[in-house]
């Protein structure tokens, strides 16, 4: 059990905030803290099994087509994942919309399949896949928590400012998604330097 | 030349297998998928209507609606209106009284309206203008503060998507009178 | 017509692809840093979002609407997509070395652009006809060159400030866009909407 393979993607190699990965799903739907969540399981998902398929047919795919099979994979898990979404949480499908499909292209799951899954064992790739995956979720809720705290006063639903606070409508509109954004990358950026 | 024959065989068999596997997904799920339009449709209409006992689901000329009764009157009739908004279609399920005077209000039940803008008609605020409104002439709609009976005021910065409900739901209501007559 | 005209300006301005939905960030942040590279990406960008979402247009409604595939509807996209770029890239290569050279590795990012796939999809739920969509395509593109050239102008002159350490790359960018999509917030009432 190769811990670095697993803890890596968590914070030092974080998808978000260190490798500026998968940025169009994360702006978008990170409105609420919910749905960051939502998008982030979906990712896990998507991510484990592409990771594990590649990683178990890399010797069969010829160098060539090998991005346009691993497109189609991807492809394949997403529109599993947009399927069930669809039948047992439909309200959670409204709420991600077009976002679901996105996930194909979703830099960090063709980046680790092509990355690392084509490149390593098995085991190894599905350590990869978890912590790309929890990390990329934690970086949604976070993110999500603060734009419906500061643009709705609540967090996952429950009201946490008192009812006077004046809601910072810009939080849940695309601009501020990219201001809180800007700011919680610098952050991370500083930390490190402090760990320096 | 093997290469190539190489490169077409791997690509077009995991395509057949990812193909098999979604037309399966597919299948399994459509039931389910189609039951959750189906409770929220109805879901709409006990919204709108809480103290409707029996529905009756009727089709005349093309449009279909459901007659509601409390008990064995005659309360008034739901109708999913639909109409092209500003980023694709709306699906507007309504409620009117008995003598389609009035509507009881609307729930908006498919929609791809601006995020943050036209995505409002779906909250309380503008819903809440069709409440009770009266249609004996067909609605209209102002930029500002209603002046009369059967006015709601637009959406600031989504007009089009407010100017679209009120187009959708006028047409409707016509096609209502004709066919309930 | 009038409405052509109306989702050419609206696409450009006002749902610009890049600032009200989040398509197309990747490249974004990554390409924007000098003009020339911006202008490439864009234009490329454009011409293969205008064929993608023609094509994708022919293949939904003619084959996989007719014969109940729609489920397949992102796999097919996506295949399209990615040959599509592969195609441009050889000819790239073949006509333009110096264009090829600039572009780099950029170019089969394009396929992981989202702001192609999601244009392609975007046009099949808001139900647009051919030539809709074909415009839609060509106003998407022209709207991320848009953004994607602004950007490189800022960015270009960001270079001679002295900006903090901290802030340096990545999160400049980010606020910067950021500001740029609240003043795209303004065209919201050029549309009468």
């Amino acid at each position: 059990m190769k811990k670095k393979e697993l803890l890596k993607g968590l914070w030092s190699q974080h998808p978000i905030y260190r490798q500026l990965l998968g940025m169009c799903p994360t702006l978008a739907v990170t409105t609420t803290a919910i749905n960051g969540i939502a998008m982030g399981l979906a990712v896990i998902f998507v991510l484990f099994f592409s990771e594990f398929v590649v990683a178990s047919i890399k010797r069969i795919v010829p160098h060539q087509v090998r991005i346009a099979v691993y497109t189609v994979i991807i492809a394949t898990f997403v529109t599993i994942v947009d399927i069930f979404l669809k039948a047992q949480f439909p309200q959670i499908s409204k709420n991600l919309g077009p976002y679901v499909p996105l996930i194909i292209v979703n830099c960090i799951i063709l980046g680790r399949c092509e990355a690392f899954a084509s490149k390593n064992k098995l085991s190894n790739s599905l350590l990869d896949a978890l912590g790309m995956g929890v990390g990329f979720c934690w970086g949604l809720f976070v993110l999500g928590s603060i734009r419906e705290l500061l643009g709705a006063g609540e967090i996952l639903g429950q009201r946490l400012l008192p009812l006077n606070f004046d809601p910072l409508v810009v939080m849940i509109l695309p601009a501020g998604a990219f201001l809180v954004l800007g700011f919680l990358v610098a952050l991370m950026n500083q930390v490190e330097r402090w760990k320096i | 030349m093997k290469q190539i024959f190489k490169i077409c065989a791997v690509l077009t068999s995991i395509c057949a297998i990812c193909a098999f596997l979604l037309a399966l997904t597919h299948n399994a799920a459509i039931g389910k998928i189609e039951e959750n339009q189906k409770k929220a449709i109805q879901e709409s209409i006990n919204k709108l209507a809480p103290k409707t006992t029996r529905q009756e689901k009727i089709k005349v000329n093309n449009t279909l609606l459901w007659k509601l009764y409390k008990d064995n009157a005659l309360i008034g009739y739901a109708a999913i209106a639909s109409g092209q908004g500003y980023g694709g279609e709306i699906e507007i399920m309504t409620v009117t009284g008995p003598k389609l005077e009035k509507i009881k209000g609307i729930e908006i039940i498919k929609s791809n309206e601006t995020p943050g803008l036209g995505s409002k008609i779906s909250q309380k605020p503008f819903k809440a203008q069709f409440e009770n409104l009266d249609v004996t002439t067909p609605i209209t709609y102002s930029k500002t503060e209603p002046k009369k009976p059967g006015q709601i005021q637009t959406i600031t910065g989504a007009t089009i998507s407010s100017k679209s409900v009120v187009e959708i739901l006028n047409k409707k209501i016509k096609a209502l009178r004709v066919n309930i007559q | 017509m009038e409405n052509l005209i109306l989702i050419f300006i609206s696409t450009i301005l006002i749902n610009n692809v890049v600032l009200t939905y989040f398509l197309g960030i990747c490249p974004f942040l990554g390409v924007s840093g000098k003009m020339e590279s911006a202008l490439g990406m864009g234009m490329a960008v454009t011409f293969v979002m205008t064929l993608a979402t023609s094509i994708s247009w022919l293949i939904y409604y003619l084959v996989l609407e007719r014969f109940g595939l729609t489920f397949l509807e992102y796999v097919v996209f996506i295949l399209i997509i990615a040959s599509l770029v592969q195609i441009v890239e050889m000819f790239i290569k073949k006509y333009s070395k110096n264009l090829y050279q600039s572009l780099g590795i950029y170019l089969p990012l394009i396929t992981s652009n989202c702001a192609i796939l999601g244009v392609a999809l975007f046009m099949i739920v808001k139900e647009y006809s051919f030539l809709e969509s074909v415009v839609f395509g060509f106003s998407g593109g022209l709207g991320f060159s848009l953004v994607l050239m602004v950007m490189a102008g800022i960015r270009e002159e960001l270079d001679f400030a002295d900006i903090p350490e901290t802030f340096k790359g990545a999160p400049l960018t980010l606020i910067t866009a950021g500001i740029l999509a609240l003043i795209f917030m303004g065209f919201s009432g050029l549309g009468g909407g």
